[in-house]
């Protein structure tokens, strides 16, 4: 999928600045186009995440905003940031399941309140059983167990199916192979690819696995030092002249050798 | 040295200072807010508070009985122990009721809340802080002050007076046995003792007590649960540290009391 030069990008940065107690975000300037499956690279700790959560306002930014479908998540109020987080799907890293609610009940929480309140119950139990079976769950099997008891791949499965369940526009993906075996995360690769296509959401992928990332992805980038230190195709990606990224690719050219290693 | 660069580092400390305390005064503020205004609108799961009402009821329970019963030996028995002859031994009962109702049965009862409830409130939304399950609720667009928080503030609302209440009775009850058993004082004496210098007034002062612990432990609790960082160490030593800042709270409080009501 290439970059539609005509349109408007769905997500855009603009200029995005974060410090805790020393600067993690120092103005972040990118866009993130409809359609598209854009993964994001960058070493741990400089704030890959923190980007993701400015999207929709679960880290505000100190300067500068992020734009989601053409709203300004932090000048539009209230009811933008609500609209803002409708649209958009967030896996969390951990999965984030809540402890104390069944499978059923963690996927009914991403269908939004106002729309869930209006819902029959046998629709809420079909949207439920949809995302499940699109997650590659058995329904049956999984709806009535708490997280507790479920193994890491199928908590994330369930953190996926809970964030595609109210139907977003736009998925974001921290880190969702990390801590997975090689068979898993092969799974969850396809999963996220086939849900791109199935459901035609905009993708944004924070991730360590580069080789991965490059199979999937029309679009890649770089954070380093608070800035995108590279934006591009794949295929300028791997040619890429700056030294830092190539020291990345390099490192993670290593890693993934390293596991291979591991395996056997 | 100029005097600017010599008061710059104090000034710079009381600047940060003023800043983290108005920055808790403002999430108070708004956890308070958030639970009475989603009170009054019916938007506090009934299921939730109902929960919370047992746990918390259930988990203190026993050993506010436990406090209770020994706080009662122990005030009578110390109390005929102190008096000398010259003073009729049923002021024991006066001062058995008296202490119990108007400071050890809600503050005792209070301590013990900080201990079984609080911690673990704090514990609890620390621990979903750190899994990113707060996170996860905003990003469904779920208000957690009012899902986690206020149900849980409401509870203690209603858990705290209930048990405190209890206590004084059981104190009463447990120092009238004792000093019957161990002062040879009978419960007719205790008991014109104890109304001798009895007000109605003092069991409004001892629920009156009761409710502002029980709203100052769990709301204290959720905001050092939801302010946690940093992982498993990080819950723990929030833990810590709120039950820290709710028994200073309590004691601080407790102190007002007297100048304020007693007047
Ligand atoms: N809520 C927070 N409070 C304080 N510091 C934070 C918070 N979230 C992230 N950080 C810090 O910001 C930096 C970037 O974190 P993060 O975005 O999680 O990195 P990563 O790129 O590995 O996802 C880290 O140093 C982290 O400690
Ligand atoms: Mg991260």
């Amino acid at each position: 999928m290439t970059r539609p030069v005509t349109a408007d990008p769905v997500i855009r940065y603009r200029n995005t600045h974060k410090a805790f107690k020393r600067p993690v975000l120092s103005g972040v300037d990118l866009g993130i186009y409809e359609g598209e499956m854009f993964a994001l690279f960058g070493p741990s700790g400089t704030g890959k995440s923190v980007l993701l959560k400015t999207t929709i306002g679960l880290i505000v930014p100190d300067r500068g905003d992020v734009e989601v479908a053409g709203m300004s998540v932090y000048h539009g109020g209230r009811k933008v940031l609500e609209s803002v987080r409708e649209k958009v799907g967030y896996v969390f890293q951990h999965s984030a399941l809540f402890d104390s609610m069944n499978v059923y009940r963690n996927v009914e929480m991403g269908l939004p309140a106002e729309r869930l309140r209006r819902m029959q119950t046998s629709d809420v139990a079909r949207a439920i059983w949809e995302a499940l079976e699109l997650v590659n769950l058995d329904p049956v099997e999984v709806m009535p167990i708490l997280p507790a008891e479920l193994s890491g791949g199928m908590k994330k499965r369930v953190g996926i199916a809970r964030a595609i369940v109210g139907r977003p526009r736009i998925l974001l993906w921290d880190e969702p192979t990390t801590g997975l075996d090689p068979v898993n995360t092969a799974a969850v690769e396809r999963l996220i690819k086939g849900l791109a296509e199935e459901l035609r959401v905009t993708s944004v992928l924070v991730t360590h696995d580069v080789e991965g990332a490059l199979w999937m992805c029309g679009r890649v980038a770089m954070l380093e030092g608070g800035h995108i230190r590279f934006c591009g195709t794949p295929d300028e990606f791997q040619t890429e002249a700056d030294p830092v990224v190539r020291a990345f690719v390099d490192r993670a050219a290593a890693e993934a050798a390293l596991d291979v290693v591991e395996m056997t | 040295m100029s005097a600017a660069a010599l008061y710059e580092r104090p000034l710079r400390w009381l600047a940060r200072w003023w800043e983290s305390l108005a920055e808790h005064a403002g999430q108070l503020g708004l956890l308070v807010w958030a639970t009475f205004s989603a009170a009054v609108r019916f938007r506090v799961s009934f299921r939730e508070f109902v929960r919370q009402l047992q746990i918390m009821g259930m988990q203190s329970l026993p050993i506010v009985i436990v406090t209770a019963v020994l706080t009662g030996i122990v005030t009578s028995q110390q109390g005929g122990y102190q008096l000398t002859s010259t003073v009729p031994l049923y002021v024991v009962g006066s001062i058995t009721v008296t202490s119990v109702v108007l400071e050890l049965g809600p503050v005792l009862t209070a301590v013990v809340l900080v201990g079984r409830v609080g911690a673990r409130i704090t514990a609890e939304l620390g621990t979903m802080v750190v899994s990113e399950q707060i996170d996860a609720y905003r990003s469904l667009g779920r208000d957690p002050l009012i899902i986690l928080g206020a149900p849980r503030i409401l509870a203690g609302l209603v858990v705290m007076p209930a048990l405190a209440g209890l206590a004084n009775l059981i104190g009463t009850i447990s120092g009238m046995i004792s000093a019957q058993m161990a002062l040879d004082l009978g419960y007719e004496t205790f008991l014109f003792g104890a109304r001798l210098f009895w007000q109605s007034w003092d069991i409004f002062y001892s629920f009156m007590k009761a409710i502002t612990f029980g709203f100052a432990i769990p709301v204290i609790a959720i905001h050092m649960g939801f302010r946690t960082r940093g992982g498993a160490e990080g819950v723990g030593r929030t833990t810590t540290d709120s039950v820290m800042f709710q028994l200073l709270t309590i004691f601080i409080l407790d102190a007002m009391f007297p100048p304020l009501f007693l007047q």
